[in-house]
């Protein structure tokens, strides 16, 4: 007994030595953040990838708008204001637009941004070879679809030109109002010939990417953390914060946990936190202009009939989503947007169980008997679990079908959509700018973000014809025909609700702008002592 | 057999019949989603409380009961039957033919249980089937090695000469004279590998190898629970009191059936 009291007696001794350890380390830690000057945040997944012509995602943009810039950004109130180019002209047909750039924009390696890389990047965008899904946002620009679509192989025929190294030239098919916010969208932002060329797809690794915004990508640690430094080098004077560190954590109650333990300064909530948060200064709701939808490949059994789709759709009450989401959401039967211009929520299929049943048995399948097997594939989140094993238990109650339910990692989902569709599957849309034409073009045939395989003359017709009509009534008029052709007559799509953001944000985080389109602008960010 | 697994016992007669009537026991479906009553903490109206999409605690644990239970049995029983005759034979055999196949044993032995059934599981895909035959897949090698000492140990035996001399031949020996004579071992076995075979689905379906919703196990309770943990404690708490509980039930009851069966405690 005695040896062991001694025994014990010499680990007290250690636990006091280890413990100490412990203390000094943990401490050294707190004091190396509380000085420092750093934006410490977590997001969902990986970024798939930081190639601003092949991005499709909103982690992805993220990081993107954090290290570049484009010839305009969005003020407060999601106008479009001068950034690298200090001004426009526009012609007096309004088909064309010329851009000056400022002198004073330099690359991170020095040398100044210039015309000739906006020409470079767009036209790399519309290259058939590169397979971007964001090509049909230049459209407008003259022949930019015929050379996407293959049907003319010159690409000096398209209508972006550098005049000089400080004037950029773009000539449009017909007018368009918001051009200037299309080019505050990440795809439209310049790329360096040189670089891509010399490293090919591992021209976005730290090492070898060269950019142009408030911060730089210095290090990137696949599925873990980047990390982004101030660039003393940009136009509008070095951000105040010095470095941003992005972690990938997938939970969100770990990232909570992160947050409230002091390691994160940044974080959004996960939706049964919300009630417990709700009260605190910390919190912050922003309702988004991002669309949440279950889409069907209309060419898959059974959704290529429109009446199982109608059934389907017919079949979802969505008021109950939000209450299981907590968040601020918005339930929607219509697509374009609230707080958008042409928003109406008079469109769309209304939730009739009865008449859902009737629907389905007139198709042939009588008490939903004879379907074959449908699986709903949504990409991993446990917002996206719990939406869709509500809609799963709605189709089991309204329709007596049973679906199953699938769930993969955000980048094989994404292959997963272009490769094999799902007969039907989850996405959303978040606005890339405020006017419906980016919501409705969506599902137009060219899109390389419709997954539906859903194609309709009339509603691309509808679509080209709004995007350059002046007359506010018109172009609604044009807009509520499209979306009863999306969502009435054909129903490619269920949308579900819009989104809102929920995040908490430590209180000596200042100057952080958190927006409807969900974009984090950094570059004004300031860290307190604390 | 002490009181303690008499308990058990009865714990899990119990707990199990609950398990076969729950559609008659359970007082809402297991799938059955009340927008209404979301999350709610134990009440009159639901015992153990409600989770995120308003579904009743109590009537999921009792249906995940059937999953739970009906794994860790049926695996169980397969793990044994396979370990038994495996174990046996290399057991009565012996030289060579014991020595290649107990080489087989330790090189699935050597191998990280969990690792093995997640790869079987995203082999086969998400499903009751593919759960069992990778649980049973990696558990009957335990068995076999105990009963290959068990039978190493009886063929010596005095009794069994005495059935040699009297012309019996190798089946007769191995089925009528030694394996009747380990049963005790394969009962007390039976329910410990119970227990871990409900052990290992729960953690399976803890990390998300488990049974596609709606359909729900205990571990998958737990792992639906887990990320409320902090707001909604009864989320976690009623399926994982529940694994618990069964889990020392099954190990009780296999401690006092293997002192009830010992002959030499027996005296």
């Amino acid at each position: 007994m005695s040896s062991n009291l001694v025994y014990s007696k010499t680990m007290k001794i250690k636990i006091c030595i280890t413990a100490f350890f412990i203390l000094i380390f943990t401490s050294c830690n707190i004091a190396e953040t509380k000085n420092s000057n750093i934006f410490r945040m977590s997001i969902s997944t990986e970024p798939p990838t930081l190639d601003w012509s092949l991005a499709t995602d909103g982690v992805s943009f993220n990081v993107i708008a954090s290290i570049m810039e484009g010839l305009t950004e969005f003020d407060e109130k999601l106008n479009p204001k001068p950034a690298i180019a200090s001004k426009w002209d526009v012609s007096g047909d309004g088909k064309i637009y010329t851009f000056y750039l400022r002198k004073d924009v330099f690359w991170t390696d020095g040398k100044p941004v210039t015309a000739y890389d906006f020409e470079y990047s767009w036209k790399r965008l519309l290259n058939p070879q590169t397979a971007a899904e964001y090509a049909y946002f230049l459209y407008d620009i003259l022949n930019a679809y015929e050379y996407n679509s293959g049907k003319i192989k010159d690409p000096e025929l398209v209508g972006i030109k550098a005049i000089s190294p400080g004037v950029l030239e773009v000539r449009l098919k017909k007018p368009i109002v918001y051009f200037p916010s299309i080019t505050t969208f990440m795809v439209t932002f310049p790329q360096r010939k040189d670089i891509i060329e010399k490293y090919g797809d591992r021209w976005t690794e730290p090492e070898n990417i060269i950019t142009n915004g408030p911060f730089k990508l210095t290090k990137w640690r696949h599925e873990y953390q980047l990390i982004l430094k101030a660039n003393e080098k940009y136009y509008n004077g070095k951000p105040k914060v010095n470095t941003i560190k992005l972690f990938v954590v997938n939970e969100r109650n770990t990232a909570l946990t992160l947050y409230e333990t002091g390691d994160l300064d940044m974080v959004s909530l996960p939706p049964e936190a919300i009630p417990s948060y709700r009260e605190k200064s910390e919190y912050k709701n922003i309702p988004l202009l991002r669309g949440y939808y279950y889409g069907f490949n209309v060419h898959k059994k059974p959704f290529d009939d429109g009446r199982i789709r109608r059934g389907f759709a017919m079949a979802i009450n969505k008021e109950e989503l939000p209450r299981i989401l907590n968040g601020g959401e918005i339930p929607t039967d219509s697509w374009i947007s609230k707080d958008m211009l042409a928003h109406n929520p008079k469109i769309g299929v209304k939730f009739n169980p009865e008449e859902a049943k009737r629907i389905l048995s007139n198709a042939g399948f009588p008490n939903g008997k004879g379907l074959p097997p449908i699986t709903l594939i949504f990409n991993t989140d446990p917002v996206n679990s719990l939406i869709a094993e509500n809609v799963q238990f709605q189709w089991k109650r309204n329709l007596n079908v049973e679906v199953k339910l699938d769930n993969q990692e955000w980048k094989v989902f994404l292959k997963r959509l272009k490769t094999d569709t799902p007969a039907v599957f989850r996405l959303g849309w978040g606005a890339d700018y405020p006017d419906p034409d980016n919501f409705m073009t969506l599902f137009t045939t060219d899109s390389g973000n419709n997954n539906t395989g859903w194609s309709n003359k009339r509603y691309d017709e509808l679509i080209n014809m709004a995007r350059g009509e002046g007359d506010r009534e018109k172009r609604i008029n044009m807009y509520d025909e499209a979306q009863r052709i999306l969502l009435e007559e054909d129903i490619a799509i269920i949308p579900l609700f819009f989104t809102a953001q929920n995040v908490l944000i430590k209180p000596y985080v200042k100057g952080l702008r958190l927006d409807a389109m969900e974009l984090l602008y950094l570059k004004k960010l300031k860290i307190e002592r604390h | 057999m002490s009181k303690l697994s008499i308990i058990s016992g009865i714990f899990l007669i119990i707990i199990s019949l609950s398990a076969i009537f729950a559609p008659w026991i359970a007082p809402y479906s297991y799938d059955l989603q009340n927008p209404t009553e979301l999350l709610q903490s134990p009440n009159l109206n639901h015992i153990m409380g409600t989770d995120r999409l308003g579904r009743d605690l109590f009537s999921r644990i009792l249906y995940g009961a059937r999953l739970s239970i009906s794994v860790g049995i049926f695996t169980a029983l397969s793990a044994l039957i396979i370990g038994t005759i495996y174990g046996a034979i290399s057991g009565y055999i012996g030289g060579r033919i014991d020595n290649f196949m107990m080489r087989v044993v330790d090189v699935i032995y050597s191998l990280p249980d969990l690792l093995l059934i997640i790869l079987i599981t995203v082999i086969l895909g998400r499903g009751w089937i593919s759960i069992f035959l990778a649980l049973s897949l990696v558990s009957w090698v335990t068995v076999a090695r105990l009963i290959r000492g068990e039978v190493l140990r009886l063929k010596e035996l005095h009794f069994i000469e005495s059935v040699k001399a009297l012309g019996a031949n190798h089946d007769r020996i191995l089925f009528i004279h030694i394996l009747p004579n380990t049963l005790g071992i394969l009962v007390v076995t039976l329910t410990f590998r119970c227990a871990a075979a409900i052990l290992a689905e729960s953690t399976l379906s803890f990390i998300g190898l488990g049974l596609a919703p709606p359909f729900a196990s205990w571990g998958t309770l737990a792992n639906d629970g887990w990320g409320a943990i902090k707001f909604y404690p009864h989320l976690t708490i009623f399926p994982g009191s529940a694994i618990l509980i069964t889990m020392l039930a099954f190990n009780f009851l296999g401690d006092g059936l293997r002192d009830a069966l010992d002959p030499h405690k027996k005296v």
